[in-house]
C-alpha cells in the first residue's frame, strides 16, 4: 500500500525518531557552527603559517614543532603549571575550610553575614578583582606592604618581583573564588545524614577524628571533582594577568594564555596562536581524563 | 532529699552549658572577624573611591579621610561611557541567558523523555564539547565571526556562549528526575510532546530554569577573553572589557580605578543582597561547574 506523499510527511513529523531530533536540532546547530566547527578549522589554521595582512602558506606541524624550541613558550608553559600548582590548593583548600566553618557554625546567628561575605568577592569579575588586588599589591602605598612593613617586615614588592608575582596573582585568584567552593562543599556537607555523626559521637569519636575519618572520607567525590574543575580554569588564566602584570616583570607571569592572545592578536601570527590553542586544550584534555580516570565518574557522564 | 536532687543535678551542668555558649560565642567572634578581613579588599575598594587624591598615597594608609569626595566617581560617569558598558553587559549576558535557555530546553527534554536512536550517544558528544575552552576556538571564532559579518556585534558574544553544553546537561539532569505521571496523563489525553513540554514540564521546572538562568548571567557578565577579542569598538565594550580600557588610560590613578571597581560592582551588590538566599542556592543547585 502506498502512502500519499503528505501523509507520509506527516506521520514522519509525528515518529519518535525525527521528533526528537527536532527538538535537539535548534541547540545542535548552534553548539555545530560555534564549538565543534571552531575545533576542525582551528586545527586546519594551525597547519597554516597564517598571517591575516599576508597571507597563508601549509607548513604542516612546523607551528607545533617551532613551539618546542622556542624558549617563550616553555617559560609560559612552566607559568602555567606554577600559577594551577598555587591557585588550586588555595581555591580548594580555603574553600574547604570556609565550609567547615560555616557547617561547624551551624545555624547560629550572624551565620548568614559570615557565609556571604565569603562568598560574594566570586560575584565580581575578573576585571574589579585585578584592580583591587593591583592597588592592594601596589609597591609604594599599597595596603599589603605597608601594613608589612609596618610590623617591621621587609616584604618583596610583589607583583614587580618576579620570584613572587605568580604566587601573588593566585593568592588573589584564591580570595576571588573559594567562595565559591566554599558554597558547593557546604552543599556536599548537608547531603551527609546527621546520624552518621550521632553514631560517631556516641562511639566517643572526638572531633579531629570525626573530621578526618568520616567528613573528609564522605568529602571526597566532591573535592576530587572540584579539584579536576579548578584545574580547567587555572589553566585558562588570563584575565588576572593581563590586567594586574600583562605578563611582567619582564615575561615572569606570562601564562599560555596570555602568550596565545599576543602570538594572534599583537604579532598577528594566527596559526601559531591556533596551535598554542591545540597545546592547551591537549593538557586540559589530560588533566581532566585523567581526573575522571582517578574518579572513576564515568556513571555521571554517561547517561543513564 | 529526693526532691532536691534534680535541681543540683541542674545546678551541677549549668557551668559546663555556660562553658560551652562562651566557646561558641568565641567561635562566632573569630569567624566574624575572619569575615571582615575576607572584606577588607573591598571596603578598601569603597575607601579609596570616595577619598581625595592626595590621601590616597599616604602612609600609613589612611582608612578615615578627612573628607568624603565624589570627584573619582563622577569622572568616570562624566568622561567614560561607563553607562553604555553596563547597557552592554546587560544585553550580552541577558541575550546569553534568554538564547541558552531556550534552545536548551527542547533538547534537554528530547535526551531526557524522548526515546530515540542515538540520543545517548549525542548527549555524550555534547557533553565531552564541555572541556573545548575558549582558547581553543579563539582564533578560528574570530575568523568564523568576521566571515558571517558578526565581529563587533552583541551577537558575537551571545552565540558562542550559547553554544555551552552546560544548560543541556543541567536542564537533562532535572527532567530526567521528573515524575511521569502527569506526562502519561497528557499523554493519554492526546497531548503531544511539544504540548507536554510546554504544559506540564515547563510550569514545573521554574527552580531548574532560575539556578541555569543565574549561572548563565553571572557566566556571560564576567565573561573576559573572548569579550576583549570580539567586541574592539568604544561602544560594545562590556563591563569587564570598559574597566580594561579604563586601566590602560589611567595606569595608576588608583582613586579613579576604584570609583570604575566600585560602580561595576554595584548592580551585583544590589542583587546579591536582595536575593541572597536564591543567588547562594542556585549556585548549589549547578553543581560546581564553572565554565
Amino acid at each position: 500500500m502506498r502512502l500519499h506523499p503528505r501523509r507520509l510527511f506527516s506521520r514522519l513529523l509525528r515518529s519518535r525518531q525525527v521528533e526528537g531530533v527536532l527538538f535537539v536540532l535548534p541547540y545542535g546547530a548552534i553548539w555545530a557552527l560555534f564549538l565543534l566547527w571552531p575545533v576542525i578549522y582551528g586545527f586546519y589554521i594551525s597547519l597554516f603559517k597564517w598571517q591575516p595582512l599576508l597571507g597563508s602558506e601549509f607548513i604542516g606541524l612546523k607551528n607545533y614543532a617551532n613551539l618546542l624550541q622556542d624558549a617563550r613558550f616553555w617559560n609560559a608553559l612552566r607559568n602555567t603549571f606554577w600559577f594551577a600548582a598555587l591557585a588550586m590548593p588555595l581555591i580548594i583548600g580555603i574553600g574547604l575550610l570556609f565550609a567547615l566553618f560555616i557547617w561547624g557554625s551551624g545555624r547560629r546567628r550572624g551565620g548568614g553575614f559570615i557565609e556571604a561575605s565569603f562568598f560574594w568577592p566570586y560575584l565580581l569579575n575578573v576585571s574589579i578583582v585585578s584592580i583591587i588586588w593591583k592597588w592592594l599589591f601596589d609597591p609604594d602605598f599599597g595596603l599589603i606592604l605597608a601594613y608589612l612593613r609596618g610590623i617591621g617586615l621587609d616584604p618583596p614588592v610583589f607583583l614587580n618581583d618576579p620570584l613572587w608575582v605568580v604566587p601573588a596573582i593566585a593568592f588573589a585568584t584564591g580570595w576571588w573564588l573559594a567562595g565559591y567552593r566554599m558554597v558547593v562543599f557546604r552543599a556536599a556537607m548537608e547531603d551527609i545524614p546527621d546520624t552518621v555523626f550521632e553514631l560517631a559521637e556516641l562511639d566517643g569519636a572526638n572531633p579531629v577524628v570525626r573530621l578526618f575519618r568520616i567528613l573528609i572520607p564522605l568529602l571526597k567525590p566532591a573535592i576530587l571533582f572540584s579539584l579536576v574543575l579548578t584545574a580547567i580554569s587555572s589553566f585558562r588564566v588570563l584575565g588576572q594577568v593581563l590586567m594586574m602584570t600583562d605578563g611582567g616583570p619582564g615575561r615572569a607571569s606570562e601564562v599560555l594564555a596570555l602568550y596565545l592572545y599576543r602570538a594572534g592578536w599583537q604579532y598577528l601570527e594566527m596559526g601559531r596562536a591556533a596551535a598554542l590553542g591545540f597545546v592547551l586544550f591537549l593538557i586540559i584534555l589530560v588533566v581532566t581524563l585523567v581526573g575522571f580516570w582517578v574518579i572513576g565518574l564515568e556513571s555521571e557522564l554517561g547517561g543513564r | 532529699m529526693a526532691r532536691h536532687t534534680p535541681s543540683l543535678s541542674r545546678m551541677a551542668r549549668r557551668p559546663r552549658i555556660r562553658w560551652r555558649e562562651v566557646q561558641a560565642s568565641l567561635e562566632m567572634a573569630a569567624l566574624f572577624s575572619l569575615a571582615i578581613v575576607w572584606l577588607v579588599p573591598v571596603l578598601w575598594m569603597i575607601d579609596t573611591a570616595f577619598k581625595p587624591t592626595p590621601e590616597i598615597f599616604t602612609l600609613p594608609p589612611r582608612w578615615i579621610p578627612s573628607r568624603f569626595t565624589l570627584e573619582h566617581v563622577l569622572e568616570v560617569l562624566q568622561d567614560w561611557p561607563f553607562l553604555g558598558w553596563l547597557t552592554n553587559s546587560l544585553i550580552v549576558a541577558g541575550g546569553s541567558t534568554g538564547l541558552s535557555l531556550a534552545i536548551s530546553t527542547p533538547a534537554a527534554y528530547s535526551f531526557a523523555r524522548l526515546r530515540w536512536r542515538g540520543r545517548n550517544l549525542l548527549f555524550l558528544v555534547f557533553i565531552s564539547s564541555m572541556l573545548i575552552p575558549w582558547q581553543v576556538n579563539a582564533v578560528p571564532l574570530y575568523f568564523l565571526m568576521d566571515r558571517l559579518g558578526l565581529l563587533n556585534s552583541y551577537a558575537a558574544v551571545v552565540l558562542p556562549i550559547s553554544a555551552m553544553p552546560i544548560g543541556v546537561f543541567l536542564l537533562r539532569q532535572f527532567f530526567v528526575n521528573f515524575p511521569g505521571e502527569l506526562e502519561d496523563a497528557a499523554r493519554l489525553d492526546g497531548c503531544s510532546s511539544l504540548g507536554v513540554l510546554v504544559r506540564i514540564i515547563l510550569p514545573n521546572s521554574i527552580p531548574a530554569f532560575v539556578a541555569l538562568g543565574l549561572y548563565m548571567f553571572i557566566f556571560a557578565w564576567n565573561e573576559f577573553f573572548w569579550s576583549l577579542i570580539a567586541l574592539q569598538r568604544p561602544e560594545l565594550l562590556t563591563l569587564p572589557i570598559g574597566l580594561k580600557a579604563l586601566q590602560g588610560a589611567h595606569d595608576i590613578e588608583y582613586g579613579l580605578l576604584l570609583a570604575g571597581a566600585f560602580l561595576a560592582s554595584l548592580p551585583v551588590l544590589l542583587v546579591f543582597l536582595l536575593f541572597r538566599q536564591r543567588v547562594i542556592r542556585g549556585m548549589t543547585l549547578t553543581g560546581g561547574i564553572k565554565g
